[in-house]
């Protein structure tokens, strides 16, 4: 069994006397995605931000591929394998095109591999229209994508999505669910804080109950549809048991 | 006084190339430009800094700058003119009744007012700017120029504020340079001595040449901001 690709050792976020994380255990396996369930105020988005380093704790222990990390002092090269997006991204205030790039551009890309990589980001995102919109004009949806576009270029093995699909009309709802289940499919892990059905029952989709600061209840995906990924839902048992993570099924409620 | 042929008097001065005229001009924008050139980049990073960073003094810091904002520039004149005079501590730099005085008190003018505005603007970003600039990668400097081009148009009523009071400053000016002409004779300072001589028709020829630059500053500022102001 592959060595898993981040694991979160301990947890300890307080605001004031009120604990709102105290989880310990919480494995992150290559290959796979998770969605992070629970209630408003349940900690979901703080828990991604200590993740992301946005965040401080009190306690952050976590180990990334076999290594060692303190994420209250969030290393830089973790930057580089980690994105966060936001539930309501931030868009710069210049092009659809210097958004996309923008990540690129921080790391020296240069030009011309970044231009390929960004109107390759565009296609994916499908926001090829948008181009020539001023940012600030662009509806919820559009933001979104081009926010997973941006956090796409960058090829991170994590992705930190939070809430991606709340307060999004039917459309644009369905194309963020399908890049979610593109990025799933093919790049990194995803771990998505969301209620989403839609994005709780993608195949091959983990679930993850945070209650009382704490993950409670983990979910089996269902059977994946792609003969690759036969056999993930005995492989992931194997998982919950291994991380001591008490396994039964929960309704998607 | 006769009002009509004194505004005509100076517009002739003003369109028939009057050198004298001009000159005093000309030491006004070098002097005043000079000293925004050398003042912003310092004074926004300072304004960046007091806004971001989490450090002790940075409150006093706030609350000192606050307080140099509201010095009258006939003060700062005052020590400045202390400190270059041939007894002060900087005496021997012989720098008194000179340009670069000038320049060093308009700066001194202009700093706290770039921090103050860079400041306000840099808090009033929104706070999910440096934390996507950060979870893309991006170096601390890096962060702080895409977050400063954010807030871009608050640090340019920044510049045009403190460049706008550099420009009309007259205490400082006057204190330090000496008011030589063709040396360190700008606007405001002629327009006192010309008036106080009599000489209406130059005085009123620098006022509208002031008013104009204001004029332009503040157009200049409305155009860049046009549409991008809006949210």
């Amino acid at each position: 069994m592959n060595e898993p690709l981040l694991v979160i050792e301990a947890v300890t976020k307080r605001f004031g006397a009120r604990t709102v994380l105290d989880l310990a255990g919480l494995v992150l396996h290559a290959g796979r995605s998770y969605a992070l369930t629970g209630d408003n105020g349940a900690g979901k988005t703080t828990l991604l931000r200590v993740m992301a380093g946005l965040e401080s704790a009190e306690l952050a222990r976590a180990r990334y591929r076999g290594r060692d990390v303190d994420l209250c002092a969030y290393p830089e090269w973790l930057r580089r394998e980690v994105i966060y997006v936001h539930q309501h991204p931030y868009l710069f205030r210049t092009s659809v095109k210097d958004n996309i790039g923008y990540g690129l551009r921080v790391r020296g890309t240069p030009r011309r591999e970044r231009e390929r990589l960004v109107h390759e980001a565009v296609r994916w995102a499908r926001v090829e229209h948008l181009l020539d919109s001023p940012v600030h004009r662009l509806s919820a949806g559009e933001k979104q994508r081009v926010a997973l576009a941006r956090a796409r270029v960058l090829k991170p093995r994590l992705f930190l999505l939070d809430e991606p699909t709340a307060n999004l009309d039917t459309e644009s709802r369905q194309q963020t669910v399908a890049l979610i289940r593109d990025l799933c499919d093919s790049d990194g892990i995803a771990l998505i804080a969301c209620h989403d059905q839609e994005i709780i029952q993608l195949p091959g989709i983990c679930r993850l109950h945070l209650q009382g600061g704490q993950i409670e209840r983990r979910w089996s995906p269902l059977p994946a549809r792609g003969p690759t990924d036969a056999g993930s839902a005995g492989e992931n048992v194997r998982h919950g048991l291994a991380d001591g993570l008490p396994l039964q099924p929960v309704a998607n409620d | 006084m006769d009002w009509l042929s004194t505004t005509r008097q100076a517009f002739w001065l003003l369109f028939s190339g009057d050198p004298d005229l001009w000159a005093i001009i000309f030491v006004s924008l070098k002097v005043s430009l000079l000293a925004m050139l050398i003042a912003s980049p310092v004074a926004i990073g300072i304004g960046y800094l007091l806004a971001t960073a989490s450090f002790r003094g940075r409150k006093l810091l706030i609350q000192l700058n606050q307080g140099l904002l509201a010095s009258p520039t006939v003060v700062v004149g005052l020590v400045l003119y202390l400190l270059l005079s041939r007894q002060g501590i900087f005496g021997s730099l012989h720098l008194l009744f000179t340009r670069k005085a000038m320049v060093l008190g308009q700066i001194i003018i202009a700093v706290p007012v770039l921090v103050a505005f860079t400041l306000a603007a840099v808090q009033g970003a929104d706070p999910r700017v440096q934390e996507t600039t950060l979870s893309l990668g991006a170096s601390r400097l890096r962060t702080a120029l895409t977050t400063l081009a954010e807030v871009r148009f608050g640090v340019m009523a920044a510049v045009f504020t403190a460049f706008g009071r550099v420009v009309s400053e007259i205490g400082c000016s006057l204190m330090v340079g000496g008011n030589i002409a063709g040396f360190t004779r700008n606007i405001p300072t002629a327009i006192a001595l010309e008036t106080s001589k009599g000489e209406f028709a130059e005085g009123v020829a620098l006022g509208f040449m002031l008013l104009a630059l204001a004029l332009v500053v503040n157009f200049s500022l409305a155009f860049l901001q046009g549409e991008g102001g809006l949210r």
